[in-house]
């Protein structure tokens, strides 16, 4: 269980008057019942930016900068369910499976634009290249997708500051990998391959992205270009 | 699934808008407030409010997910000798037995000579028919889902970056065995944690004996 060591600066900055709890309550989960009339719907939100006491204004500046990469990998995957959803090339348990989690991340994309308020990029634009019009091109991408949002978050977790957002990455974190299995099960490979996931550098996860050719225009960040630090 | 009950309210901190997971409800349902809040300090010891990370610290957590480890293998070894599966539902458990070994050969690893001993389990019929393995695997993989999660913050950087690699397979497992059981296989938008005391009693619930 040696951790790679290349997180040194990270947990310096931990919430030391016992706000872990306190945090964690704040994070709201979204029942079953709820995800279920959210699905139907076809839209919700998860009281995410409660978890910090101030929204974006209380982040700080690496944080802000981690939660946009995360906002944009959501945007992703949010466009691209609902646009699968709305071509009608979905049937069966793919298309129930779609509902679900198309509804999952557009609550998280909600999420992180509650807690980001005007710091947060605009929505990108899409083209999925044909991806979302077919049954077996939309679940191998929706696979790569998945995977590639869980070795995202896990790349990013141990970098976050706060201890609220954390607690809100890896219960994000941890729901993509369940879609990842859930896309990969209908799409019929392994749904889990390996006994431990490999996290991912921001670096090669955009690499991936950009090869897709999927993202038409760049996220327009609408605050302040750059962080003033990078604490 | 087991209604709440009022005596269980205590023993379970994170219930701020009133709705307990279902984890809780049967790990504490089952085994009431009672006997859940001495065994977690028995069991590992580690109380509920930590302090900031430390190597100490990490070593107190890693006991509580050696013991779930040490659950998994047991309920997938066990569930393939007498559980009778077949086709997709003992591949999973093949798969998830084979990852559930490494993780606990990782977290021995970590330990050291400190690792706590194997404790022992009594599954029930839990691990002798295909619907009450599913059942109970579902159950046990949303618990180390919400155990791992659940202390996140509390752990140096090093060992979270270490203990994600873990709980996406977990997370992995939950929904591979919930889609054979055709059912939904993430049914929330984020997971909810667990705090060591929730997740003592959702193993001791499922046949943990110590």
């Amino acid at each position: 269980m040696d951790g790679p060591g290349h997180f040194d600066e990270f947990l310096t900055a931990v919430d030391r008057d016992g706000a872990i709890a306190e945090t964690r309550a704040r994070v709201e989960t979204v029942s079953r019942r709820r995800l279920l009339g959210m699905t139907l719907a076809g839209a919700g939100t998860i009281a995410l930016a409660r978890a910090t006491r101030a929204g974006a204004a209380g982040l700080s500046a690496s944080d802000v900068d981690i939660l946009n990469y995360a906002l944009v990998l959501e945007y992703l995957q949010a466009s691209f369910y609902t646009e699968a959803e709305r071509s009608g090339a979905l049937s069966g348990k793919t298309a129930q499976a779609a509902r679900v989690v198309g509804a999952t991340e557009r609550a998280h994309v909600q999420a992180f634009l509650d807690l980001l308020k005007s710091q947060a990029v605009k929505r990108p634009t899409f083209d999925f290249q044909g991806t979302t019009e077919q049954q077996q091109p939309f679940l191998k991408t929706a696979v790569a997708l998945e995977d590639l949002a869980v070795a995202a978050y896990k790349g990013q977790a141990p970098r976050l500051k706060s201890n609220a957002v954390l607690a809100a990455a890896v219960g994000i974190h941890s729901v993509e990998a369940r879609h990842a299995a859930w896309m990969r099960a209908l799409f019929g490979v392994t749904p889990a391959v390996n006994a431990f996931d490999k996290p991912a550098s921001r670096s090669s996860i955009n690499r991936v992205v950009v090869s897709t050719h999927f993202i038409v225009s760049k996220p327009h960040m609408k605050a302040r270009k750059k962080p003033s630090f990078t604490g | 699934m087991r209604p709440a009950v009022p005596e269980i309210e205590h023993c379970v901190q994170e219930s701020s808008d009133g709705s307990l997971s279902r984890r809780a409800l049967i790990g504490a349902g089952a085994l009431g407030a009672l006997t859940s809040v001495p065994l977690v300090g028995r069991m590992f010891r580690l109380g509920d409010a930590l302090g900031s990370p430390s190597k100490a610290q990490d070593a107190k957590i890693l006991q509580l997910v050696l013991q779930l480890e040490y659950m998994q293998v047991a309920f997938y070894s066990q569930a393939l000798a007498q559980g009778g599966l077949k086709g997709d539902l003992r591949e999973f458990a093949r798969a998830a037995l084979v990852h559930e070994r490494q993780h606990l050969a990782a977290i021995r690893k970590a330990l050291g000579a400190k690792a706590g001993p194997k404790p022992t389990f009594e599954f029930g019929g839990q691990t002798k028919t295909a619907a009450a393995f599913t059942r109970a695997a579902i159950d046990l993989e949303d618990i180390a889902v919400g155990g791992y999660n659940g202390q996140a913050a509390n752990l140096t950087k090093g060992t979270l970056a270490s203990a994600a690699e873990i709980v996406s397979v977990e997370a992995r497992h939950a929904a591979w065995v919930r889609s054979i059981a055709g059912e939904v296989a993430a049914p929330d938008a984020v997971d909810r944690p667990m705090t060591a005391r929730q997740v003592a009693a959702g193993l001791r619930a499922l046949g943990m004996r110590t």
